[in-house]
């Protein structure tokens, strides 16, 4: 039986204690806690849907103990945005027809904004290699591409393109 | 897992390695796939907070990889051009996510057929360097890998880093990982070339061949035919099906059949040696 402790989580800028035993995956428990916003697909860092941000920089929180992250800044999509006002990836995916049954869209949404963390600026090369990690069925990725770089203008500054 | 251990000293993860059975985790992206489905239940060590572990260090005649180092880490590390075939494989193995958390060491201890790291560890001549209660001791590469899944490494001992002798300045490396698509996806072949240019020809050449044996291996007859050529267009032509029969075992699986990747082995090693020309021209 796994040891367990009460551990400091700040998540989408929330803390909470929460008792979590030795041997549970990140995606385990932000969805026992409700996030289920982060999706669980292959549970196995092949798929990128349980994909999160963890101090800005995306990680599958199936390939991630909980126990590891307590004292880091834990960001889902939902956390995403200031209040009320949609943050402008969510708000590019959404008309940009990027979203079909919209299971892999966390993790992609996650998976760009880290790229666009260190890349503000990114080629057709940086994007590809920034969504890498994340697998999706439906759109066939076109779509997907071009809500990364009208977010990417709208984060930079400038108008929306659409 | 009953328990779970994460040092912050190098001594006090040997002491517990050499007391009890544990199943040693960094990264965790060969440690969880290989569980999926089942709970966790094994004892482990994190070595995640061990500090000597971090880091690519330049110790005067090599080069030093923590056990620590991600996959990312290396990518942006600034190194010589004889690194640019593992930056090249750091950048293909699984996805972004995965290379930000797993790390070369991992990979190589893991040592499966495919594993993206090896060929260009092989071509770099690298060694592991092991720590146990017992001591330290280093390990070519190449004797360190026996079989699939199976290393050197005993129960008792972390790898602690790999050591990569420097090699000339001007020495270039190239790697093609050919793979159902281009992320993740594990190899059908797998090839890393390091080579080092003399006056317009050929000084040395290292290749490695992966995913078509159970450990990927070094071509040394095709090295020696390459010894001393010149680097023009007609290099490629230096290799002959002789050079590559004695190293290839492969096999048919859900990736590949067997036919295939002999087909695909002569491809693409005629065309990492002409790319490897024509980078150096």
């Amino acid at each position: 039986m796994a040891e367990t402790k009460t551990i400091a989580l700040a998540i989408n800028g929330r803390g909470r204690e929460v008792a979590v035993p030795a041997n549970a995956t990140l995606l385990e428990t932000l969805r026992e806690l409700g996030y289920f916003e982060v999706k669980s697909g292959c549970e196995k860092g092949d798929c990128g849907a349980c994909a999160v941000l963890v101090d800005g920089e995306a990680i599958d929180s199936c390939l991630t103990l909980t126990w590891t992250v307590a004292e880091q800044a834990i960001t889902t999509v939902a956390g995403l945005g200031e209040g009320a006002a949609k943050h402008p990836m969510i708000e590019a995916f959404e008309t940009s027809g990027a979203v079909q049954c919209g299971y892999c869209t966390p993790g992609l949404i996650i998976a760009a904004q880290s790229m666009l963390k260190d890349t503000p600026e990114p080629s057709e090369d940086d994007i590809r290699l920034g969504l890498s990690g994340n697998l999706c069925r439906c759109t066939g990725y076109t779509k997907v591409f071009d809500a990364v770089r009208e977010a990417a203008a709208v984060l930079r500054g400038g108008e929306s393109q659409a | 897992m009953a328990l779970y251990l994460r040092p912050e000293r190098l001594e006090d993860a040997l002491d517990a390695l050499g007391s009890r059975a544990l199943t040693v985790l960094a990264g965790g992206t060969d440690f969880y796939p290989a569980r999926v489905g089942r709970p966790l239940d094994e004892d482990v060590l994190d070595i995640t907070a061990l500090a000597e572990l971090q880091g690519i260090r330049d110790e005067g005649d090599r080069w030093s990889l923590g056990a620590g180092v991600t996959w990312s880490a290396l990518g942006a590390a600034t190194l010589p051009p004889c690194f640019d075939g593992l930056k090249a494989a750091a950048r293909e193995l699984g996805g972004l996510q995965v290379q930000n958390a797993g790390t070369v060491v991992g990979n190589l201890c893991n040592a499966s057929p495919a594993a993206d790291g090896l060929p260009n560890l092989l071509a770099l001549d690298a060694r592991v360097e092991l720590a146990g209660a017992h001591g330290r001791r280093s390990l070519a590469v190449e004797d360190f890998v026996t079989g699939n899944r199976q290393t050197q490494r005993r129960p008792d001992e972390l790898v602690t880093a790999i050591a990569i002798p420097k090699p000339a300045p001007d020495t270039a490396s190239h790697f093609v990982k050919l793979g159902a698509r281009k992320y993740l996806v594990i190899s059908i072949v797998m090839l890393a070339i390091v080579i080092e240019p003399e006056d317009g020809r050929v000084g040395s050449a290292r290749l490695a061949l992966g995913a078509c044996a159970p450990v990927a291996r070094r071509l040394r007859k095709l090295e020696a035919a390459l010894a001393g050529r010149a680097l023009d267009g007609g290099l490629g032509d230096a290799l002959e099906t002789a050079h590559l029969e004695a190293v290839l075992a492969p096999i048919d699986d859900i990736r590949a059949s067997a036919a295939y990747r002999r087909h695909c082995v002569h491809v693409l090693t005629r065309r990492l040696v002409t790319q490897a020309w024509q980078a150096l021209s």
